[in-house]
């Protein structure tokens, strides 16, 4: 597996701290003997309206001066029951409702849904269809890193790579729609294939969005990689090894900040990934600094991607031509018995599914989104829909990570987690 | 009530006694009103409460492409203490609502409401068992923008209307339509009957109740006469 | 249907449908043991533990095992070098319902050796207990909190056992049961009412941050439909109140 350690010399030579207290800010004196006050603990409530926490987080912080001593997180200000709905609507009526959990990347939740059934019913979708499913994965890996991007470095006061990836998530957004018609809700995908296939013109302006996103990022990296300001709010904060970043169910860019080579692309392939060319950033110090690097670099690795499936990308039908699966074409329904009958009971019963369950594991944007599909055999509807989030278990880590730190560091650790309450709650 | 009682032409229909009668409105009034108004309107500080995909889309209205600054919403206040519009973008569960409602009773009149987004206004796709539905159950809303989630031109076309309800308002009934009563506080807007005739399943949501394999797994009994 | 015509909490006594279904109907068991070293390694080793086994969804392997020694199970799991299971990706509940048991199930992958493994643990209605493995892999801490909160399952020697999605006094049940409805089982008008009842600055006093019992909910501020207490909707608005 070709993994690339990402290491950038700054070349000041400075003392990183691993877990426990970060290091010294470099205007801080530090030869100030510390007085004698009589002191005791505070409890602060940071949400769950708050700017800075990425959604309707409240986290109950014990605070002894600025020092967080422990930090609760409190969740479910967000719940919805996607999953007791997705018991209540067939296969292809579930769709709509997974672009509502991760809204920052909802293609690569519709795509990672479908595959969940897919596998389950064995289905196996065209090749056509699987490389756009892999050009729109990673095109919404770019989407969502990018909304990390913005709202991570606004929550330490860079306010200007805020507007930039808005700017450039704004081409994706027109991307989005041409494709689908919806900039945020796409429910691009359907049981057997897409809604539809790409529109002319699609992959033109996708090329366009190539060419000029690198020279944007780059505009980033120049603000924010060797900034004093950035690398100290982020090197040595919320530190944390490799064994325990696996034990603690760390996934994505958190895990493989920690020294853990470990991506769902590469390790449980899918979609011919490991015949795509490509790196995994691996970082050191699994401090918000490498998480950062990662994600920045996982973002020019997704454009190179992207790149190779757009040369790849074969003709043919996106849909597999199974009357029972795909809807056939309106044409088709209008004119042919067979169609029309094919069409009525795809659309008022669904797909009947086979007695199983299946878990698809894939690497979403913020780690490994787990779609597990329970159905009874005919069944139209799952018995169970359960979707493992990714930000989930990332986010229960937050306490280990943010003791001992300030509160300025708790903020920007949640940042770096990259968390979606949306998927988190469900 | 002071200052109010003094202006001419406030609090009566009355039209007597020309320009500086008590009749209302007067030339006085409508262009003092008219200052006022075109002063709020044109500085709304919105208070983003921003929960879901609703909230990306107003964060995407606050960026560069639809730029909400110019509108005189350049400063998003996240402090409810000082800011003019709620802006509910997004699905509030049951265990969000009460914080809904604080930051809502914090605000300091004058302030609008907007509902944005289909979940917000009346549950959306969520008619479940944790979702509120439709946030005027719980706080008085002045404009509702439909759409999952709207696009950032309906953001503003909402915005643009609260814009419009300001200007028709009148500094003289502003204790009638501003006044708020303390004891009302932390207490849902709508009354029982009101939120029945809100939330009652809406559609599909009532034949939902076919489970996985077709058959009813019938409830006992004392369930069922709840739902 | 008007609160009047509702009894608040019987169907919540009432509890979940009791299983008269004896023994849930095992799966048959398919799939050839041998393709999955960790499948015929448990077959071998735990042979009377071991329900059923099956191969579904083209490559993947699960297991059912009995409950009661699901912990010693996991632990070998996780400490035998050929099996390696360093990641507990999922943990969560599966509920049929009409009387089947509920089950937990399991997701597990092994990075030393690329190999996943599903577990499944079905458990009886009437005692929906199971260990904790928190002890084993700290990831399923909110994994067991939100099984517990959805499904009713108990864990035993969890160190924080309590909801986590729905509001800590949450009195309806358990959401993800069968025989629970879509909508709830309170009226609208109820759950709005106790939304609005509840504490938003409930906080833990310092001694409560660590593990514990959840907390005890005021009773008196949510009242009865009866008599509603401090929880009273306000009158209905006056007509002429144009805002």
């Amino acid at each position: 597996m070709a993994t690339k350690t990402v290491e950038f010399n700054v070349g000041q030579g400075r003392e990183m701290g691993l877990g426990g207290a970060g290091a010294p800010s470099p205007i801080a004196p530090f030869d100030i003997p510390e007085p004698e006050l009589g002191t005791e603990q505070m409890l602060i409530n940071i949400g769950p309206q708050h700017p800075a926490t990425h959604g309707v987080l409240r986290l109950v912080c014990e605070l002894d001066g600025e020092t967080v001593t422990s930090v609760t997180p409190h969740i479910g200000y967000l719940h919805s029951s996607f999953e007791k709905l997705g018991e209540y609507r067939t296969w292809n009526q579930i769709v709509p409702l997974t672009d509502r959990m991760d809204y920052l990347a909802p293609l690569i939740y519709n795509c990672a849904y479908v595959m969940s059934v897919e596998k389950l019913m064995g289905i196996e979708v065209t090749e056509r269809c699987k490389v756009v499913r892999v050009i729109l994965m990673e095109l919404d890996r770019i989407f969502g890193h990018l909304l990390w991007l913005g709202t991570t470095a606004i929550d330490v006061g860079a306010f200007t790579p805020f507007l930039y990836s808005f700017q450039q998530r704004e081409k994706i957004y027109a991307l989005h729609e041409s494709l689908t018609g919806a900039r945020i809700t796409t429910s691009a995908t359907r049981v057997g294939g897409m809604m539809a296939d790409l529109p002319e013109g699609w992959l033109d302006q996708l090329l366009e969005f190539l060419d000029n996103f690198p020279k944007t990022l780059a505009e980033v990296h120049h603000l924010l990689t060797g900034n004093q300001i950035h690398i100290g709010r982020t090197q040595g904060v919320g530190a944390i090894g490799a064994a325990e970043a696996i034990n603690y169910g760390f996934t994505g860019p958190n895990l493989r900040a920690a020294g853990v080579p470990y991506d769902v692309r590469k390790d449980r392939p899918y979609y011919d990934y490991e015949t795509y060319d490509f790196d995994v950033p691996v970082g050191e110090h699994g401090d918000c600094y490498d998480r950062y690097l990662c994600r920045m670099e996982e973002m020019e690795q997704s454009v190179s991607i992207i790149r190779q499936a757009m040369a790849r990308l074969p003709g043919g039908p996106i849909n597999v031509e199974d009357p029972n699966i795909s809807l056939p074409s309106k044409t088709d329904a209008m004119s042919d018995m067979e169609s029309m009958i094919h069409h009525f009971k795809l659309i008022t019963e669904g797909i009947p599914a086979p007695e199983g369950d299946c878990y698809m594991a894939i690497e979403a944007s913020k780690g490994e989104l787990g779609m597990y599909v329970v159905a009874e055999e005919g069944g139209t509807k799952p018995v169970r829909w359960r979707v493992r989030p990714p930000s989930f278990v990332n986010l229960s880590v937050i306490p280990k990570l943010a003791e001992g730190h300030l509160v300025s560091d708790l903020i920007m650790i949640n940042a770096s987690l990259d968390i979606v309450l949306g998927e988190i709650d469900r | 009530m002071g200052l109010i009682d003094k202006i001419p032409g406030s609090g009566s229909t009355r039209t007597e006694g020309g320009m500086f009668g008590p009749g209302s409105p007067t030339f006085l009034t409508s262009k003092v009103d008219a200052l006022i108004n075109w002063g709020r309107l044109n500085s709304l500080w919105p208070m983003p409460f921003g929960t879901a995909c609703c909230a990306i889309e107003m964060m995407a209205s606050a960026a560069s492409n639809y730029d909400l600054a110019r509108f005189g919403m350049e400063r998003m206040s996240f402090s409810p203490r000082q800011a003019d519009v709620l802006i509910c973008a997004g699905r509030v569960p049951y265990k969000l609502a009460p914080v809904l409602r604080r930051i809502w009773d914090q605000m300091p009149q004058p302030k609008w409401a907007i509902s944005m987004g289909a979940c917000a206004s009346s549950g959306g796709v969520f008619d479940v068992y944790s979702m509120v539905q439709g946030i005027d159950t719980i706080i008085p809303v002045d404009v509702y923008i439909p759409g999952c989630p709207p696009r950032p031109e309906g953001l503003i076309y909402g915005l643009m209307m609260i814009q419009e309800q300001i200007r028709q308002e009148s500094l003289s009934k502003h204790f009638e339509h501003r006044a708020e009563d303390p004891l009302l506080v932390a207490r849902p807007r709508a009354s029982e009957a009101e939120v029945v005739g809100l939330t009652g399943p809406f559609g599909n949501s009532t034949q939902q109740d076919q489970i996985s394999t077709g058959e009813f797994v019938a409830p006992a009994a004392t369930e069922e006469s709840l739902s | 249907m008007t609160d009047e015509q509702k009894s608040s909490l019987d169907a919540v006594d009432a509890g979940p449908i009791d299983s008269d279904a004896g023994e849930a109907p095992q799966p048959a068991s398919t799939g050839d043991p041998s393709e999955h070293p960790s499948v015929a390694a448990l077959l071998e080793r735990f042979p009377s533990d071991v329900q059923g086994h099956r191969l579904t969804a083209g490559d993947q392997w699960v297991v059912w095992i009995n409950p009661e020694r699901s912990h010693e199970i996991l632990t070998w799991l996780k400490e035998d070098p050929d099996h390696a299971y360093d990641m507990m990706s999922d943990v969560t509940g599966v509920d049929y319902g009409g009387g089947r048991l509920v089950e937990v199930v399991y997701q597990m992958f092994s990075t030393a050796h690329s190999r996943a493994l599903r577990i499944r643990c079905p458990l009886p209605l009437d005692a929906m207990e199971i260990d904790s493995v928190f002890d084993l892999w700290k990831s399923v801490d909110w994994l067991e909190r939100e099984v517990f909160d959805l499904f009713g399952v108990t864990f035993r020697g969890h160190p924080d056992l309590r909801r986590i999605l729905m509001p800590d006094d949450y009195a309806e049940g358990h959401p993800l049961r069968k025989d629970f409805p879509l909508r709830g089982r309170f009226s609208r008008a109820e759950q709005t009412r106790r939304a609005l009842a509840q504490d938003v600055e409930r906080f833990y006093l310092a001694e409560n941050l660590e593990a514990g019992d959840p907390q005890e909910v005021e009773a008196a501020e949510v009242g009865t439909i009866a008599d509603p207490g401090a929880g009273a909707l306000p009158a209905p608005a006056e007509a002429g109140e144009d805002d």
